[in-house]
């Protein structure tokens, strides 16, 4: 008698109450799960296009004083006493590739100029030459990733 | 409206759903490379040479990774797994961690070559078993290669003489055991060769479904079926005609070799062969090539057991007396239509004139210097009837009594365009006349008196009259 007149207590929720909330809940979450799942696809692990990230070599083949032009990866390799950067070679107004002259950089289409940290010194040219990351890898060779920009006189000495 | 059972019934495909999302979810996070790579990361951690090295290793992310590479048209993903193959403090790891071997990766960098150009496989998997692909159900016609033919890879850039010196010596052996074995006397490559086999372009890169699996042994692989049927022709196609005497260790070499006829041509900037200069073979190594198969060293008749007919030997000194050179370059040049001799001519299995006449040069190395009697067939009149009665008397026995030769006849057929039209007469009355020492025609009139000269005269005229003359 006592006991049941404790569970009355107790049972503020119906078993039946319980098992109708349950079942909407696992419902409700089956379909969040769905729809996450869903938006998890909308993004790719990889995309047919060439890596933005690439090796450019061991640090000893950048001594200092190295002006390095990889024009497949469109980008300049320089090493001075402060250390190694890469500077993008595609020119920001129309995508043209820029030549090293005394001063800095100039594009060959419509003659933008920039100077040798690549800021903008006159022409169409709306940004300065971007700068990428240059990292380490565990085998020793530097690594550019173009997809990563730095701030302009970001160099590192490598070893 | 809520039934009991309608409830459970959600209830439970809730929670199963709710579970296979969390598996999915799990799955997709924690693909099978990322177990490799987060491996690889310990691996490095662990093998870190100073404190530098150590603390990038730590910084290592676990992500996806591809080779991308728009000129060979795929996409290489081999990297996911095999982090450390070219990192020089993987050289004694294990596998897939493994730094790759030798030092092909200092020509051959990965961000420009990628993987499967040289070892196969699918390229766009991201699991071990479809990156491989081995076994029917990946349904990938290149499986991953086993190292023994990696090499004929190295055959789609490079030509055969810098291989054999640069670490390329199985395929360039293949490659030579392919002439000495003479292959191409009944197979074409590039319109050049005999037609009793099959053409062998492209054969490297043929899908699986090209060829007759049913008797292969072991997996179904492009590179098992030629190995076997290297060893074994017959075994694995029943109506084949192939002839093969291999050495141990032989079989693996050529199919090497075979792998490396590939249909498609690298692009430009990865080729290093030199078309411009292309290997001149002199007459002995054409003879090889086109025709060792079946005459082998042509010193003896042989008959053989797959043909079912003799090949004569065509270095029988008494051969070379009897022909001179413009009658042999018209045999070799138009075939023996109805054997197994193939036209060599340009237009036929494509051999130049040029390289016809080195080989009948290297012929008549072995021609003895005296000279056989002339006949002086222009001094008689042949009487076609009296030479059918000759014919039936004393040839007909050998070469069959329409003269067409065949199976189980000694002889060969006199009906053929070549004896027909093509050589000179004066050269099938020699024949007759002094018979063929070394085979099984007898001399008519030298040491046997069997015949007359007008008899062997009448029996020529009646042999030219064949066509018209058959009943």
């Amino acid at each position: 008698m006592r006991s049941e007149d404790v569970q009355e207590k107790d049972e503020k929720v119906s078993r039946r109450d319980f098992l109708t909330i349950s079942a909407l809940a696992t419902g409700a979450l089956a379909l969040l799960g769905i729809v996450a799942g869903v938006f998890r696809f909308f993004k790719s692990d990889a995309s047919y296009e060439e890596a933005r990230s690439f090796k450019i070599g061991k640090p000893e083949n950048f001594p200092v004083g190295t002006f390095r032009n990889i024009a497949d990866k469109k980008v300049f390799i320089v090493s001075d006493d402060a250390g190694v950067y890469a500077i993008s070679s595609v020119c920001t107004h129309l995508g043209c590739l820029v030549y090293e002259t005394d001063t800095g950089f100039q594009c060959p289409c419509h003659g933008s100029k920039y100077n040798q940290v690549g800021k903008v010194i006159s022409g169409p040219a709306p940004r300065g030459l971007p700068w990428y990351e240059i990292t380490q890898d565990v085998d020793g060779s530097l690594v550019v990733d173009s997809s990563r920009e730095v701030p302009a006189g970001t160099k590192n000495r490598f070893s | 409206m809520h039934s009991r059972f309608y409830l459970s019934l959600l209830l439970i495909s809730g929670l199963l759903v709710i579970s296979y999302l969390g598996l999915t979810a799990y799955h997709a996070v924690m693909p099978e490379w990322k177990y490799y790579q987060a491996e690889y990361k310990d691996l490095v951690v662990k093998n870190a040479k100073d404190d530098a090295t150590r603390k990038r290793a730590m910084a290592m992310t676990l992500g996806f990774k591809q080779v991308y590479l728009k000129d060979l048209k795929r996409e290489d993903r081999c990297i996911n797994c095999h982090a450390g193959v070219d990192n020089p403090l993987m050289e004694g790891a294990k596998v897939p961690f493994k730094k790759h071997s030798g030092n092909y990766l200092v020509n051959h960098p990965v961000d420009k070559f990628g993987c499967t150009v040289c070892h196969d496989g699918q390229s766009f998997a991201t699991n071990e078993k479809e990156a491989h692909g081995k076994g029917h159900e990946t349904h990938w016609d290149y499986p991953i290669l086993p190292l023994k033919y990696v090499q004929s890879s190295c055959a789609q850039c490079h030509d055969f003489n810098m291989l054999a010196k640069n670490g390329g010596e199985k395929v360039a052996k293949g490659e030579e055991l392919f002439r000495e074995k003479g292959c191409k006397g009944c197979h074409k490559i590039d319109g050049v060769g005999g037609d009793i086999g099959k053409a062998l372009d492209g054969v490297g890169n043929q899908p699986i479904a090209y060829f007759p699996m049913k008797h292969v042994i072991g997996e179904r692989t492009v590179f098992n079926w030629l190995k076997q049927h290297f060893v074994d022709p017959r075994a694995l196609v029943a109506e084949s005609a192939m002839k093969v005497k291999l050495a141990a260790g032989e079989d693996d070499l050529l199919t090497t070799y075979a792998l490396s006829l590939k249909s498609e041509e690298m692009p430009k900037k990865y080729r290093r062969i030199n078309y411009a200069n292309p290997p001149k073979y002199d007459g002995e190594a054409l003879y090889k090539m086109y025709c060792s198969a079946c005459h082998e060293d042509g010193d003896k008749t042989i008959y053989d057991e797959v043909f079912k007919r003799t090949v004569p030997a065509i270095k029988n000194p008494s051969l070379l007396r009897t022909m001179n050179d413009a009658n042999m370059d018209v045999i070799v040049k138009e075939g023996r239509a109805g054997t197994q001799m193939t036209a060599w001519k340009s237009s036929a299995a494509g051999l130049s004139d040029e390289q016809i006449k080195e080989i009948i040069g290297y012929l008549a190395l072995k021609r003895p210097a005296e000279q056989h009697e002339p006949f002086g067939l222009a001094a008689f009149t042949g009487d076609v009837k009296h030479g059918k009665e000759v014919y039936e008397v004393n040839c007909s026995v050998c070469h069959g009594k329409d003269a067409k030769g065949g199976e189980n006849l000694l002889g060969i057929s006199l009906r053929s365009p070549v004896v027909q039209k093509k050589i000179d007469t004066e050269l099938l009355a020699v024949t007759i006349a002094d018979g063929r020492a070394g085979t099984s025609m007898p001399p008519f009139i030298k040491d046997s008196e069997v015949l007359t000269k007008q008899d062997v005269a009448d029996v020529v005229a009646f042999i030219k009259e064949f066509p018209s003359a058959a009943k």
